[in-house]
């Protein structure tokens, strides 16, 4: 009978032990105690946002408890991609809109009909949905615009005799700016080419001279080739940034961020393109340099007759979904419902200075910066991000390849064939 | 005393009794000892069927999977592999690791002469031999971090050159198609020859002190006693760390890539290990990144056999 009754306690504390070293506790809390959420986040917005979201949405829906897994945004696809692979993790995880997201759809829940419900506020959420198509699946929520600007440094172009209020507003314009800023021993373009940051930064304000909406769409889809005389020139143009020399000398061996941002930030380079809401934008250079210091322009025309010339390459900023896998979906539903509204809305324009998508925000609440104000004109005029529609082998031989062009390793024409190579990689494009 | 001739006589059955009952006894004992040895080793067993074989078998099913994105997967056959000959940028990588391996005698000789030196007492060796092992201690994502700021175009490494006139040494370490190699190379041999120095040490400590100071009072110099002493007495050692350093180049450099190169410039530093965490994570290509990293396996494996049968052979070769 003892026997029995030690058996059975060993098999319980055996059982207990499990359970604790599996974290099979059911919700994350007791019965009657919250239910936890664990969010995968690369903090867009930086850290003083996400407490700020943490605890306003903790105190607003008492039965809810968030943790929060904040990984750095260059490294958030190695964190993100074991997790879907092993069917296992958070319950909320976020990508960007476009085809990072639609590469990881088969993670995420379709929202179907509540989407249109959840993101009635947003001025846009169709990059949540396949194919920007709100009519079609969508995969989670929205709540901040993002696209690409160049950043100049008025205190740099003055030094070079140039007219900070006017800064260079066509390539060649350009090209003679950088001369200039040159000669006075500065860095004209702040640019690090490692990683994925030049295809969604740098790219697509160059193929805007080129390209028109349904091609933009055809890059999505993989039906253009990128033997195409259109995207060629694209690459061309690229090869000259660096080539020329407009850029620093490291730049094939560094990242944008925050290597090629830190060199702008220093105050040793005349400009840098890179995005408006979360990190590195208007209000991060504006610290680092003063926001009388900071200018924003449009990245340089090429061709201006080109219809997508004069537009902003606008996208939603990171969609926030609940996975397939969670077991506290409607726990999860309820906080990206959260993401979508006012009051997050107003946070993210307080706390991070970003760019909101909810049109209750209270305007009273945006930035008086010159920079913001400036970014406001800008984004008036949106077209389709081409940045966005490259699949994750793309823009990887996108990086590379610039490398190799810019090291005189590679031609462009090679070039345009491993950018050809990567896109008949693409899985999810090889179905097209 | 005499010797009796007489034929021994036939054991009784009373004699033979306790001998066949001891057979029975002693085969009892032998499964017995069967079981036991089969209950202590199968705790290692299941462990290395569970680790080991379970992944190794998945990961063959996986790379004959073509996967969409992280959809659901069908059977491709050997259409990876038959892919991967078609890849410039595998052929590539395992070009490159072939380059890395060719780096080998470095990363056996270099830690052997350092200990030697330690175990002599050269002048500073207790600091040395701190200091030495202190590398390895660092995670290597750090050191990554950490070297892509000394190996900068203007980092001190190149400040020093320049500052002591030598200009034309002061390249850009991380932006040639070699020279990133070899920087990456160099990188990891920083962080763990410390490792090898241990290792040698302590077979160092197996060589009596006397025949050292014999060679050296028989005029013996140091070289001389490194290769006609040290060495030939240090065989398995230097073997099994051949053997670790062979498949570990292949497979250590992994957070030093990822911190310091991402592969690059272009496909400069791209190995094999980092194109399998690119293409399943980042291409989201499940059965293709599997097939790259099933070929890994093989490469490291048929480079490290021969290695192991050589220690093999030098571990149970009878002393002269």
């Amino acid at each position: 009978m003892n026997r029995r009754r030690t058996l059975a306690g060993l098999a319980a504390a055996g059982t207990a032990a499990a359970l604790l070293l599996t974290g099979c506790g059911g919700d994350g809390g007791t019965a009657d105690g919250p239910v936890t959420l664990k969010v995968l986040t690369w903090e867009p917005g930086g850290a003083e946002y996400w407490q700020q979201v943490k605890s306003s949405f903790e105190a607003s829906h008492p039965d809810i408890k968030l943790e929060m897994e904040s990984v750095p945004f260059d490294k958030y696809p190695e964190v993100q991609g074991p997790y879907i692979t092993s069917q296992s993790g958070p319950d909320v995880m976020a990508n960007n809109a476009g085809l990072e997201l639609f590469d990881r759809r088969n993670a995420y829940v379709p929202l179907g009909e509540q989407a249109a419900e959840i993101n009635k506020d947003l001025v846009s959420y169709s990059g949540a949905c396949e194919d920007f198509d709100t009519s079609k699946n969508c995969y989670g929520v929205p709540f901040s615009y993002q696209g690409n600007v160049l950043y100049y440094n008025k205190d740099v172009l003055a030094a070079a005799g140039l007219d900070p209020e006017q800064p260079p507003a066509t390539w060649d314009e350009f090209g003679a700016a950088c001369e200039a800023v040159a000669a006075t021993g500065k860095t004209c373009l702040a640019l690090g080419l490692s990683g994925t940051f030049p295809a969604y930064w740098d790219f697509p304000e160059i193929a805007r001279n080129y390209l028109t909406e349904d091609d933009i769409r055809a890059l999505l889809a993989g039906t253009i080739s990128w033997t195409d005389p259109k995207l060629v020139s694209t690459l061309e143009k690229l090869a000259e940034i660096t080539t020329s020399g407009w850029a620093n000398d490291n730049a094939p061996s560094i990242t944008m961020l925050p290597d090629g941002a830190d060199i702008f930030q220093r105050g040793d380079a005349a400009f840098a393109g890179t995005i408006i809401s979360d990190a590195v934008n208007w209000q991060a250079f504006g610290e680092a340099l003063g926001d009388e210091t900071l200018g924003v322009t449009r990245w340089p025309v090429i061709n201006p007759d080109a219809p997508l010339a004069q537009k902003f390459s606008g996208i939603e900023g990171a969609v926030y979904g609940v996975t397939q896998w969670s077991d506290k979906k409607d726990a999860g539903l309820t906080f990206i419902s959260w993401l979508a509204g006012k009051e997050n809305g107003e946070l993210w324009v307080e706390y991070a200075k970003g760019q909101p998508l909810n049109t209750n925000v209270d305007s009273a609440l945006l930035p008086d910066s010159p920079a913001f104000l400036k970014i406001q004109e800008l984004v008036a005029d949106p077209t389709l991000h081409a940045g966005v529609m490259l699949s994750g082998p793309e823009a990887d031989a996108l990086a590379r390849g610039w490398q190799q062009v810019t090291l005189g390793q590679l031609t462009i024409d090679a070039w345009a064939e491993q950018m050809q190579q990567a896109l008949e990689r693409s899985p999810t494009k090889q179905q097209n | 005393m005499t010797i009796s001739t007489a034929p021994a006589p036939e054991p009784t059955s009373a004699d033979r009794t306790p001998g066949t009952a001891r057979r029975p006894a002693r085969r009892h004992r032998h499964a017995r000892e069967w079981w036991l040895a089969a209950l202590l080793v199968s705790p290692a067993l299941a462990l290395a069927v569970a680790f080991k074989l379970v992944p190794l078998v998945r990961g063959v099913i996986t790379s004959m999977e073509s996967s969409a994105g992280f959809g659901g997967a069908t059977f491709a056959g050997a259409d990876n592999y038959l892919r991967m000959l078609d890849d410039p940028m595998v052929i590539t990588s395992f070009r490159n690791a072939l380059m890395v391996v060719a780096t080998l005698p470095v990363w056996v000789v270099l830690p052997l002469v350092l200990a030697v030196l330690i175990h002599q007492r050269a002048p500073g060796w207790k600091f040395f031999r701190a200091v030495y092992f202190v590398p390895y201690t660092i995670a290597p994502i750090v050191v990554g971090i950490m070297f892509r700021q000394i190996l900068a175009p203007d980092g001190p490494i190149n400040a020093g050159l320049r500052t002591i006139g030598l200009d034309p040494l002061a390249i850009a370490w991380l932006n040639g198609r070699y020279s990133a190699l070899f920087s990456l190379v160099a990188v990891a041999l920083w962080s763990f020859f410390g490792l090898g120095v241990m290792t040698y040490l302590a077979g160092l400590a197996t060589i009596p002190d006397e025949m050292l100071e014999a060679a050296y009072l028989d005029g013996a110099g140091f070289w001389r006693r490194l290769f006609s002493i040290v060495v030939p007495m240090l065989r398995p050692t230097v073997a099994y760390w051949s053997v670790l350093c062979a498949s570990g180049v292949l497979i250590w450099l992994f957070p030093l890539i990822y911190a310091l190169t991402q592969g690059g410039p272009g496909d400069a530093t791209m190995l094999p290990e980092y194109l399998v965490f690119l293409t399943t994570f980042t291409f989201l290509d499940r059965g293709y990144g599997s097939a790259i990293g099933i070929a890994l396996f093989v490469f490291v494996a048929v480079l490290s056999i021969f290695s192991v049968r050589h220690m093999f052979k030098e571990g149970t070769r009878k002393p002269r």
